[in-house]
This record gives C-alpha cells, sequence and structure tokens, in this order.
C-alpha cells in the first residue's frame, strides 16, 4: 500500500456536483413544528423528580452491538432517552480516504456486518457511476440474486434476535433464534460455494463482480430456499403466540410523520404506511425487469415492522428463484482483472447511489480526486441504522424497559454501519 | 383460550424439533466438507520443474488493503534453470491481521501465492499465526488442500471477454 | 439402629438429610437435563465433552464456580448481601421438608403440610429480593422490585388453588391428602372438571412463584443481565441458581402430592413413582421454558389479578359447592 499523500484542497469541480434526483414520488413538507424531544411533556416533568437514571450500556445483553441509551425511570416507565452512538467508530470513512478504489471494498464490507453484499454493492456503484463504466448483465443479475439472498439472511438474523429480546437469552426467544440461524446458514453455505467466504465475501469490484457461479449453484439455490420456505412456516408458528402480539402490538409507534422527518427508511418506513422502496422507485441493477412486490402495513408499531420484514423474507425468495433460473450468458466483469494496486484514477467528479439494503437506504456519497486521483477525496456512507437509532427518544418514552428492548430490536440497527 | 392453544402449538413445535437429528456435530471426531472454493489460510507454489513461483514483485505486500505481508526481494540464480531471477527472501505474512480479502492472490503475476481450504488454521501461540516461507510453501506442497482460487482462475472469472454459455 | 428410627425426631432429622441430600443432587443434575434438552430443542448437541454424554458437566460447573473471585461491591450492603443466597437455598430446602416420599418417609408429618408449604416458599421472594436491594446495582433493584410484586401477586392464586385438594380432602397434612388420593382417586380428577383446573392453575403459578419463563422477567436476561443476581459470582451465584432449581422442583413435587397422588401407584415402589412424577413435571417446566417467550411485568400483573385470581376464587367456590353436595 504505497498511499501516502492525502491531499488536503478539495478538487476544483466539488461545489458543482449534481446529484441525480430520485423518482421516489414522496413529497414531504414538514407540518409541524419540530421539537427535539416531543415526548418529554414539559409541563409534567421536573428534573428533580425521582427518576432513575439507568445506562442501558454498551455492554449489554441485547442492545443490537455497541449502543449505549440513557433512560430515565418513573418506576417501570421510561420518561426519557438519550442515545449516544459512537462506540464503535473505527474511522472507515477516513480510512477510505487513503486506499485505492480496488481495495476499499473488503474494508466497507465491515460496516453492516450483517448484510455485506449489501454494502459493498452500494460502495461499487458509486465507483462505477463516478468512472462511468457499465456493468455486465450477468453482472447485474447476479448482483441482484446476491442482494436477495443476503436480504433473507438479515432478515433471518433479526427475527432470531428479535425473538432472543423477547423471550430470553435463555428461553423460548432461543429456540427461535437457533432456528433462524440455522436457516441462515444453508445461505451463507450458498455464498461459501460462490466466493469462498461465509461473510466479508470482497466478491463485487468496480465493473462487476469477482467470482462466478459454480457449476450447480442454481440447483443448490433453489435445494436451499425449499428448505428455508419449508421451515419458516414451522417455526414462525411459536411466534403467533399471544404473548408476542402483547409484546408487540402498538409498541414503539412510529407514525408517517415522523418517519419522514427522521429520513427512516426500509422496512421501517413501509410499516408507517409509506410505500416506499428504491427496488421498485428508483430501480437499480435489473429491478426494473422484476416486479417487486412492495409489503407495507399500517400500524407503524412492532409488530408492523415484523410482518414487513416477513413478507419481505417471502418475497426475496420469490424474487431469487425467479433470477437464478435466468441469469445470461456472459462475462461478469467488465473492467480487467486487477493486477495492480492501483487500477483506476479518477481526477475529479462525485457520485450519489443508495440501494434498498434490508436496514434501508443505504448511500455511498463520493467526491473524487484525493491522493492524485487513486483514492476518493471524500468517502460518505449513508446508514440507515443510524437514523434508525434517531428515533428512539421519539420512541422510548411512554413504555417499559420491557418494551424499549423490544422497539431497539425492532428498529434492527446495526451498529457496524450506525458509527462507521 | 387462545393462549392455551397457542402454548400447546409451542411445545408441539419444539417437540417435534427436539425429535430430529440435531444440526450441528463435534467437530473434531467430524469434520463438515466445505465448499470448494474456501479461503482460509495461504501457500506458496512452487512449479511443476520445482522452483519457486515467486518472483518478489511485492505487488501482494502493496495491495494487501491490512499490509499484513512483509517480504524482501533478491536476485539470485535459480536452483532449476541457472539463470538468475528475482526471488522473495524473508516472506511473512500475519494471519492475525489478515481480512481473507483474496486481492493479493489475485494480483500476483505468477500464481505463487494461493489460498488453501484448510480447517485448521488456529494455533496456539501467536508465532503459530504468523506464517513464514518455510509454512507457506509446507502449506504449498500439501496439494490437497490447495484452494480453487489463484490469480489465473480470477483473472479468467474477471475477463471481460468471458463467454459463460 | 432400629431405635434411632423409632424415635420421631431423629427419624425426621435423617428423613431430612437424606431429602436435602437427594435434592442437591438432583439440582445438579437437573441443570445436565436442562442443557441437553435445551439443546436438543435448538437442533443442537448439548454439553458432550465432559463424561460421557456430557454428564459430568454439573461437577465441572461447581468446581469452576467455586474457584471463581468473590466480589462484593463496594456500596453494597455487605451483610444483607451475604445474607441473600444461603437463606433463599434454606427456604427453598426447607419447603421439601412435608413431602410424602413414601407412606412411611416424611421429614415432618406436620398437619399444616400445606400451609407451611406455601408459606415457605411464598417467602422466597424477599431473600431475592434483598439480593437485588442489597446488590447497590439498578438493574439488581429493579429485577428485585419485580421479584416481589410477582412473588406477592401470585402467591394468591397459588393458595387458592392448593386449597381445593384441602377441601375436598378436609385436611392441611400433606401426608392424609395423599393417603386420600391412594384410597380415592387422584385429586387432579375430583371435583371433576375442577380438579384439573386447579392444577393447571397450581402448575402456572407455581411456574411464576420460581421465576420460570414465561414468568422469569425478574432476571429477564436480555434485559436486565441477571436480574436481582447481577452482583453475584463465584459460589454465592451457584447457591442462587441451586434455590431456583430447588425451588422448582419442590413445587413440582408437591403438585404432585397435592393433585397426582403423591406416592400413589400401581406395581413400581412409591418412591419410584413420587420420582416418576415429580421429574414429569418438571420435564413439561423445562419444556415450557424452552418454546415460551416471556410476559411482560404489567402483562404478568394483569394474568395474575385480572383472571388467575377471579378463576380461582370460582374454583374453590365450586369445590365447597361440591363436597357439601355430593360428599
Amino acid at each position: 500500500m504505497a498511499l501516502t499523500e492525502t491531499t488536503t484542497t478539495p478538487p476544483a469541480n466539488m461545489a458543482a456536483g449534481a446529484h441525480a434526483a430520485r423518482r421516489s414520488g414522496v413529497e414531504h413538507k414538514p407540518t409541524r413544528a419540530f421539537v427535539p424531544d416531543p415526548y418529554l411533556d414539559l409541563a409534567t416533568y421536573s428534573a428533580d423528580a425521582d427518576l432513575l437514571t439507568l445506562s442501558l450500556g454498551p455492554q449489554h445483553p441485547s442492545t443490537h452491538g455497541v449502543f449505549r441509551v440513557v433512560l430515565y425511570l418513573d418506576g417501570e416507565l421510561i420518561v426519557k432517552a438519550v442515545p449516544h452512538v459512537g462506540y464503535l467508530h473505527r474511522g472507515v470513512e477516513k480510512l477510505c480516504e487513503k486506499l485505492s478504489y480496488s481495495n476499499i471494498t473488503p474494508i466497507l464490507d465491515k460496516n453492516d456486518y450483517v448484510a455485506p453484499m449489501c454494502n459493498e454493492q452500494a460502495a461499487n456503484m458509486a465507483f462505477e457511476k463516478l468512472m462511468k463504466i457499465e456493468v455486465p448483465l450477468r453482472s447485474k443479475f447476479l448482483r441482484t440474486l446476491l442482494a436477495e439472498l443476503q436480504r433473507i439472511a438479515s432478515h433471518l438474523l433479526w427475527l432470531g434476535t428479535f425473538a432472543m429480546d423477547l423471550g430470553g437469552a435463555l428461553g423460548g426467544g432461543t429456540s427461535v433464534f437457533m432456528y433462524c440461524f440455522r436457516e441462515r446458514e444453508l445461505i451463507l453455505d450458498l455464498f461459501e460455494e460462490l466466493t469462498g467466504c461465509r461473510f466479508h465475501y470482497n466478491t463485487h469490484c468496480v465493473g462487476g463482480n469477482r467470482h462466478d457461479i459454480p457449476a450447480g449453484f442454481p440447483a443448490l439455490v433453489h435445494q436451499t430456499l425449499n428448505v428455508i420456505e419449508s421451515r419458516l412456516s414451522e417455526y414462525l408458528g411459536m411466534l403467533e403466540h399471544p404473548i408476542f402480539r402483547d409484546r408487540t402490538r402498538g409498541i414503539g409507534t412510529v407514525d408517517a410523520e415522523l418517519a419522514l422527518e427522521l429520513g427512516l427508511s426500509g422496512p421501517l418506513l413501509r410499516a408507517s404506511g409509506i410505500d416506499h422502496d428504491l427496488r421498485r422507485d428508483a430501480p437499480y441493477h435489473i429491478y426494473d425487469l422484476l416486479d417487486v412486490r412492495v409489503a407495507t402495513d399500517d400500524a407503524g408499531d412492532c409488530l408492523a415492522r415484523y410482518k414487513v420484514r416477513l413478507e419481505e423474507i417471502r418475497e426475496s425468495i420469490r424474487l431469487c428463484r425467479l433470477l437464478v433460473d435466468n441469469i445470461p450468458a456472459g462475462p461478469i466483469c467488465s473492467t480487467k482483472p486487477l493486477s495492480n494496486v492501483v487500477q483506476f484514477k479518477v481526477a475529479a467528479g462525485q457520485a450519489y447511489v443508495a440501494i434498498e439494503s434490508p436496514r434501508g437506504e443505504l448511500g455511498t456519497w463520493l467526491i473524487a480526486g484525493g491522493n492524485k486521483g487513486q483514492s476518493p477525496y471524500r468517502m460518505k456512507i449513508r446508514p440507515p441504522s443510524l437514523h434508525a437509532l434517531a428515533a428512539v427518544p421519539y420512541l422510548f418514552p411512554r413504555h417499559t424497559l420491557s418494551d424499549a428492548i423490544a422497539i431497539l430490536g425492532s428498529l434492527d440497527p446495526i451498529m457496524g454501519e450506525a458509527d462507521r | 383460550m387462545l393462549y392455551l392453544t397457542a402454548t400447546l402449538h409451542s411445545l408441539f413445535s419444539t417437540l417435534r424439533e427436539s425429535l430430529k437429528k440435531p444440526t450441528t456435530v463435534e467437530y473434531p471426531k467430524f469434520v463438515r466438507t466445505r465448499a470448494p472454493r474456501l479461503r482460509a489460510s495461504f501457500a506458496l507454489t512452487k512449479d511443476p520443474a520445482g522452483d519457486e513461483n515467486c518472483i518478489g514483485c511485492k505487488k501482494c505486500e502493496k495491495v494487501c488493503p491490512s499490509e499484513v505481508i512483509a517480504l524482501t526481494t533478491t536476485k539470485k540464480p535459480s536452483p532449476i534453470t541457472g539463470k538468475s531471477r528475482g526471488y522473495a527472501s524473508d516472506f511473512t505474512l500475519n494471519l492475525q491481521g489478515c481480512i481473507i480479502c483474496e486481492l493479493c492472490v489475485q494480483v500476483c503475476p505468477t500464481d505463487a501465492i494461493v489460498m488453501v481450504k484448510d480447517q485448521q488454521v488456529p494455533g496456539f501461540t501467536r508465532e503459530d499465526l504468523v506464517l513464514t516461507m518455510d509454512k507457506l510453501y509446507a502449506n504449498g506442497d500439501n496439494k490437497p488442500r490447495l484452494a480453487w482460487a489463484n490469480a489465473s482462475v480470477l483473472s479468467e472469472h474477471q475477463n471481460p471477454e468471458r463467454k459463460n454459455a | 439402629m432400629a431405635e434411632l428410627l423409632v424415635n420421631p425426631w431423629l427419624r425426621g432429622l435423617l428423613h431430612g438429610a437424606l431429602l436435602i441430600t437427594v435434592l442437591m443432587t438432583a439440582v445438579a443434575w437437573i441443570s445436565w437435563f436442562e442443557r441437553k434438552f435445551a439443546g436438543r430443542v435448538q437442533s443442537r448437541l448439548g454439553p458432550t465433552m465432559v463424561g460421557p454424554s456430557g454428564l459430568l458437566q454439573p461437577l465441572a460447573d461447581a468446581l469452576k464456580m467455586f474457584q471463581k473471585e468473590d466480589i462484593i461491591p463496594r456500596g453494597a450492603d455487605s451483610r444483607l448481601f451475604r445474607l441473600a443466597p444461603p437463606l433463599t437455598l434454606f427456604l427453598a430446602l426447607a419447603t421439601a421438608a412435608v413431602l410424602p416420599i413414601t407412606p412411611g418417609m416424611l421429614a415432618s408429618d406436620l398437619d399444616i403440610g400445606v400451609l407451611y408449604a406455601l408459606a415457605f416458599s411464598g417467602l422466597l421472594s424477599f431473600p431475592i429480593w434483598v439480593a437485588g436491594w442489597s446488590s447497590a446495582n439498578k438493574y439488581a433493584l429493579l429485577g428485585g422490585m419485580r421479584m416481589v410484586a410477582q412473588g406477592i401477586s401470585y402467591e394468591i392464586p397459588m393458595v387458592l388453588s392448593a386449597l381445593v385438594p384441602v377441601v375436598v380432602t378436609g385436611s392441611l397434612s400433606l401426608s392424609d391428602i395423599v393417603k386420600y388420593q391412594a384410597s380415592h382417586h387422584w385429586l387432579v380428577f375430583s371435583p371433576p372438571g375442577i380438579g384439573i383446573v386447579a392444577f393447571l392453575l397450581f402448575f402456572t403459578t407455581s411456574l411464576a412463584e420460581s421465576n420460570r419463563i414465561p414468568f422469569d422477567i425478574p432476571e429477564a436476561e436480555s434485559e436486565l443481565v441477571a436480574g436481582p443476581t447481577t452482583e453475584y459470582t463465584a459460589i454465592r451465584f451457584g447457591l442462587f441458581a441451586s434455590a431456583e432449581y430447588a425451588h422448582s422442583v419442590v413445587s413440582c413435587a408437591l403438585a404432585s402430592a397435592l393433585f397426582l397422588g403423591g406416592w400413589d401407584g400401581p406395581w413400581l415402589p412409591p418412591v419410584v413413582w413420587m420420582l416418576l412424577k415429580t421429574a414429569a413435571l418438571f420435564i413439561l417446566v423445562t419444556w415450557v421454558r424452552w418454546s415460551l417467550l416471556r410476559l411482560r411485568s404489567d402483562q404478568l400483573m394483569a394474568l395474575c389479578w385480572k383472571y388467575l385470581v377471579p378463576v380461582s376464587l370460582g374454583l374453590l367456590l365450586l369445590t365447597g359447592v361440591w363436597v357439601h353436595f355430593a360428599g
């Protein structure tokens, strides 16, 4: 790695960057006065009331990753919640400023460590847009297939940890957790067949993919999906229990207004009634050829988010089945194979690309021109989990501690991408 | 009551699962087969004549995002052909920092460094996890453990002219 | 030796010592059973390394627990902190004193056996709350408060449903209740329909009393780390864990004595029947634990006060009416 310089002056055309407008179809003009802490009823709250300050600290069995929330409890009821992020900050964006474009992908794998394919795809799509490189059709099919498989795996992990949050690390929740992970292992085995790694694949490159599908892969995918679908219905019955319904109905309701103001996306947004999915509204890869059925729900509570994610698993299974049978022949990468550290030099330019990761809109904003064009001048990752965590001060109050854990689980934050 | 029927349903789900064969196996007694493309550790290869493939070009050292490879280049005559060519001396790869990204395998011009499909990677001391030249060549001599991927195969996959019927 | 057994005090002492030994050994191997069962339910093997099929795992766990450092937090009330674990274990084991194991073997043939057993198992919320209070830890305090609320609330339906066999047999002495079931039919079948509901109610409330899922909100691991026992290490924690299992086992034994006939049964010796019934109920307890999610504390309270208390009151009333008219 011989890239030791970092330029401090921005490239010339930075101010003139134009970002492509997205066809989202969602117009939002804020209609209510934005109050930082709307649930903290200042008329009834007094600073020296007998509140218990509990720090749901960074080290806790059920905060997803290292996340700290300082709760002010009145008995069992939460009056105020203050989230603290940053415990997993590793300076990834700064690190990207000294890595060459082909070296950034393995580092960004570690952002959203539950769905690494999405990180890789978002970043490489931004690079391709910057360098105006067109990805071959087979690679687009492959990327879509991998994204949908990763969505299934990520939602299975979410389901398991959500059940564990609700039901105990030593109890019925753990049983559901183990079943979900057993299914997820099947998908990880698929990824191992394709790339060689179960996690952190480094299988995307600027211009396409690096690994082509092996012989017998479509049959393996079908077999895996059949097993997952049949087993899913088996143990989902365990979550149809009234205890689960009571723990999640009406808890952590996100209304549409709050979702739009905080920039929530993904299942959180769709569970609040807003029908917005980047796969359908701003298609990338080959989503314009597929008819993605977007699941929405109106309630906005934890149960709605659970239902939306479950529907997404089923929809992804259906999409994967369609995709894996129809992958066209051809190359998978339109740029030459990597043979040197520095493969691309881009003096100037900007790009923003957003994809629909299992958590929401994962975006990469890129300004080129650092290090004599070898690395980005600035690489900004827009993590959906950070915006989800911004909803915590709005959702936690007026619920009890048990509900807080359920809400945090249903927001599905991954601290790796929230903190980078 | 709904509670009772749902509870009975949950109970019978877990009972059904408990009567099936467990998915987990005891590892040292039973090692499950991994994918052919599994990448776990590294090896340095020799060509069919027995000469070391590595020419000490340092491309792997430069491309590694985690900077775990360190090698020094020397020029000396080859024991097989007699001609003077570049070699690597003191090749170390610190597995403790390696993120298994396969970029070093990708850039190697002579297919020298490859990955090894080996599950016995863990060691007891930190020195076990720093692969030195003799360990790397020992891995390379152990042909069944070599991975599917080397630079030629990866370049073939990423070839823009690939047909893939 | 026979003279020793004639003296009721010494006999009681001997039976009690035997009972405690058996209980504590059972508690140790119950953890093995629980882990194996949990493993099978979750599609994995349980402990397998220590001993054949992991049977010596409890020994390994006990050794591990003995050698851990005993930490008392600086702000903790150290006398109360040290008092809580042995008191919990004492109360859990003392409840077993009135359990009739065989027709002749009973540690203490009290006339008010049922009252004694229920009182001691009800007292158990107290030392756990003391543990939570004295730990100088907010999680522990929350857990302790939840324990007290849950413990004293679920006492009521427990007592009321335990009174159904008492009303039918007309005696508070457990050995009399079991003898009645040996000569008549098991009290789970009479009064018809009511007995089974009373049994289910007693079983559910004893789940709640021993903090088993779905009622384990005091020690909800995913929220409160370990609840009232968060700050306990080493053998102090071991005593708490043993007390929880011991309380579970004793509640199962109590339920089988009150409703399922205790040592009554054909062919096999009475002690085997008692063990079988207790074991069957305990397997049910474990099975429920690994299948259900946990109730939130206010839902737990709502379940108790809005559903279980009226149902148990109704059961008692119906039992009284049945006894009066059907005799």
